[in-house]
């Protein structure tokens, strides 16, 4: 579905290399997660291969078609949300959603259809015939994520995607993921929403200063599961015995209630690295 | 609002003001030093031209006419309505229409602060706008009259007396001028048509005022120093108040005016000038704070368009987002659409006004290069806009790379939008003309072959200088919109694609007028002979669609590639 081979970038009057030798590949029916901390280099990989950004080595292939040489195929099989969600704000939502459905060639039964579906389910019925421009930050994510969404594109890429959104949107976000890689389709997504990933993904891959460091399955290894807190704070630099602890406790208190706190923090290791 | 005032908020709002406009002390590179050296040399130079001109003017006036104390009148009327419209857009986009009011507000500081900080501001860009209008004309009328020492130092009274009185207009005239724009926001088409009216009704105005000044003086036929222009000019300059008062003060006493007279304008001049600053003072600190709130909560208020969902073709839809994003901004609206719809307006005043003059003293012959000129003049200013059409893209450049369509059809669709604009209105222009000076009533300066060869030329350099301006503007971008999500101020590439275009207009003009009176012989060769305008249309044909090839092939070889380098 996607394929990045040893994808390097260097950004034009820097000496950083923001990318160095990435390689992954996403499996049709899968929900990918990944990780790193800011500035680690995941939103220009995803910038990369959605096309936004060109690339000094390495290659790109969506569903097969390469993007530098077969771009508007490669694009034609994905939809982006961005982190920023900017969008044409003097164009009323359904205008937009209407713009961007002409753009992949959506039928008009297929965008009546799909954009009566998302309204309803991203609750966004009062607002769509208004300007953007009067839309909140959660609202114009939710008009980002319809309009990546009325192609049905094989491969649902988002960068940090529920940043800004309700709960209530939050849940049908993450039921709408599951129900897209369901069909076969795939969902790459950046976040630093740990526990959200370790409910969500199937897999995930850690980068850290433009490296890509690990990449494990989430689902059936439990141990990976378990893991993922403390192998992302190690790979990312960023581990601390007392403060990982107190991570883990107060997620287990917050996010599992119906479990008991862990005083062991599932036998993690001390020491500072 | 709180009442107190913290001098010290007011003193960093000013300071961030200040590094805003003027840059930090964030070392800059070198490159942009040399820019912004040039551009200040060019400024300076542009200055120094224009005091020039003023000096020629008052030693020519004045000595031919002999009437110093009216000069003085018409300059102080032309310095202080100047000033004054100046003074009112620094208001209107400093206080109101700056866009940082909002995150200005989130700061432990007052409204009456930030009215405060913003006012010292624009008071002190009024000061240097008065003294670099003021100074000039002040001391150009004293060496060219041999004024006495004195003069000097009651010119120096006069214009600190004057300052205020353009800063106190200003800002009373910009709170019914933002309240209007605040009503009217979203009323787009209603805007436009407004706009259209507004700009051809003032050109209308401006061109019938300028003819019938040049009507009276060829129907009397005494030139700009006859006793009848002399009587009109002393006719004006006497009713021109409350002008003629600054010109009395500064200078009356020395031409034979009483001292009497000038005690009185000192008077008449500070009660308007108290008056005009005590009223806007109240006026504005009792309006200031409830004009930008409203501004800021209605600055999200947006119009509800119930439509079914409705299917275009790619380029259709790509067609269909440009328009409406240049359409529903008032900006853009006016830059572009209202100038463009303008335009024939435009062209058919100057054209008639450029004619008349370029008749009576060159003859006919002049008329077909004036036109061509006119019109790509126009042309230029309307295409220039599609400079920033990348630009203008800001946040949402990213659309553009996503987008399952090639970079070549994207900017042929903007291509085709500002082509037909163009083109839409370099028909009009021509038509209009064609009306104008074909007919018996135009003495027929203007025959059919003439109007042919001057829209396909036209259209052809409308066509390329487009070309040119999107593809200055794929080199480099910038993406740098203010406020509404707009670009308020011209970038580089508008200004670029802006001075290509009256250059070729002026080279273009300048050749068919002077090869309808001239012959253009190469060796033993003529190429063109004395009133043959179908060589002259040929060989500017041939040039303008070398010129048209070129920008074509600027614009689109290699597209695709230099597009995709472009990182937001």
């Amino acid at each position: 579905m996607l394929k990045v081979t040893d994808l390097k970038k260097v950004y034009p009057k820097s000496d950083r290399v923001a990318v160095d030798g990435i390689s992954f590949e996403l499996r049709p029916g899968e929900i990918f997660g990944f990780l790193g901390q800011n500035g680690a280099g995941k939103s220009t990989t995803i910038k990369c291969l959605t096309g936004i950004l060109p690339f000094d080595g390495g290659s790109i292939e969506v569903c097969g078609y390469d993007i530098q040489r077969d771009p508007i195929k490669a694009k034609m099989n994905m939809g982006y949300v961005p982190d920023n969600h900017s969008v044409y704000e003097k164009l009323t939502g359904r205008e937009y959603v209407n713009y961007i459905a002409d753009i992949y060639r959506v039928s008009k039964a297929d965008r009546d259809a799909r954009l009566d579906k998302y309204v309803e389910l991203f609750k966004l019925g009062f607002a769509i015939d208004k300007q953007i421009k009067s839309y909140s930050h959660g609202m114009k994510q939710k008009i980002c994520i319809i309009a990546a969404l009325i192609h049905e594109p094989k491969l649902w890429v988002l960068d940090e995607p529920m940043m800004g959104l309700d709960p209530q949107s939050t849940a049908e976000i993450i039921a709408y993921m599951r129900e897209h890689c369901a069909k076969g389709n795939t969902v790459f997504f950046s976040s630093h929403n740990l526990d959200l990933v370790k409910r969500l993904c199937h897999r995930v891959a850690i980068v850290n200063e433009g490296h890509l460091i690990d990449c494990f399955d989430l689902v059936g290894n439990e141990e990976n599961k378990a893991n993922l807190e403390e192998r992302f704070f190690k790979i990312t630099g960023t581990y601390e015995k007392r403060l990982f602890e107190d991570y883990v406790a107060q997620e287990q208190a917050e996010m599992r209630p119906d479990l008991p706190v862990d005083d062991g923090a599932n036998g993690a290791e001390g020491g500072e690295i | 609002m709180n009442d107190k005032i913290s001098w010290l908020s007011v003193r960093s709002l000013l300071r961030l003001e200040m590094r805003a406009r003027f840059g930090s002390k964030v070392e800059v590179p070198v490159g942009k030093r040399v820019v912004k050296g040039l551009g200040i040399v060019f400024s300076l130079v542009i200055y120094a031209l224009l005091v020039t001109g003023i000096y020629f003017l008052a030693a020519l006036f004045i000595e031919r006419s002999d009437m110093p104390f009216e000069f003085l009148v018409l300059a102080m009327t032309f310095v202080i309505v100047l000033t004054t419209l100046v003074a009112i857009g620094n208001v209107v986009k400093n206080l109101y229409m700056s866009g940082d009011n909002e995150l200005l507000l989130r700061f432990p500081v007052s409204g009456k602060e930030i009215l405060i900080s913003k006012s010292i501001y624009c008071f002190i860009h009024n000061v240097v706008i008065n003294l670099l209008l003021f100074v000039p004309v002040c001391v150009i009328y004293g060496v060219v009259t041999s004024a006495p020492v004195g003069y000097y130092f009651v010119a120096i009274a006069v214009i600190l007396l004057a300052i205020p009185l353009p800063y106190a207009i200003a800002n009373l005239l910009a709170i019914p001028v933002m309240m209007v724009m605040n009503l009217v926001k979203n009323q787009f088409l209603l805007v436009l048509i407004f706009l259209i009216a507004a700009i051809c009704g003032v050109f209308i105005l401006y061109m019938t005022a300028l003819g019938g000044v040049l009507d009276y003086m060829r129907d009397e036929s005494a030139g700009m120093f006859s006793e009848s222009v002399m009587e009109m000019y002393r006719n004006i300059t006497g009713a021109a108040y409350p002008f003629r008062w600054y010109a009395l003060l500064l200078g009356g006493w020395f031409v034979g005016h009483s001292a009497l007279e000038a005690g009185l304008s000192f008077l008449f001049i500070f009660l308007i000038t108290a008056a005009l600053g005590v009223g806007a003072y109240f006026v504005t600190t009792r309006t200031y704070y409830k004009i930008i709130l409203t501004g800021i909560e209605t600055e999200k208020a947006s119009f509800k368009k119930n439509i079914p969902n409705i299917t275009r073709s790619v380029f259709g839809t790509l067609l269909h987002r440009e328009f409406f994003l240049i359409l529903r901004s008032f900006n853009y609206s006016f830059q572009y659409l209202a100038m463009a719809f303008a335009a024939p307006v435009m062209v058919y005043y100057c054209n008639d006004l450029a004619a008349t003059m370029g008749r009576n003293t060159l003859g006919a012959a002049i008329v077909p290069g004036l036109t061509l000129m006119v019109i790509v003049i126009f042309s230029s200013i309307i295409v220039s806009f599609a400079a920033t059409s990348i630009s203008r893209e800001d946040n949402a450049f990213y659309h553009t790379k996503i987008i399952p369509v090639s970079y070549t059809t994207q900017v042929l669709a903007k291509l085709l939008l500002y082509g037909a604009v163009g083109t839409a209105s370099v028909v009009l222009s021509t038509v209009v003309v064609a009306a104008a000076f074909s007919s018996g009533d135009g003495l027929e300066m203007l025959n059919s072959l003439d109007i042919g060869c001057i829209f396909i030329i036209s259209e052809m350099l409308t066509l390329a200088l487009t070309c040119l301006a999107i593809a200055a503007d794929v080199k480099s971008p910038t993406f740098n919109v203010s406020g509404d999500g707009e670009m308020v101020s011209a970038n580089k590439n508008m200004v670029l694609a802006l001075v290509v275009g009256m250059a070729i207009a002026a080279l273009f003009g300048v050749f068919t007028m002077v090869f309808s009176f001239l012959p253009l012989t190469i060796g033993d060769a003529t190429i063109i002979p004395i009133g043959e305008r179908n060589n002259i249309y040929a060989i500017l044909g041939v040039l303008s669609a070398l010129i048209l090839a070129g920008s074509v092939a600027a614009l689109f070889v290699g597209l695709e590639k230099r597009y995709q380098r472009i990182a937001p």
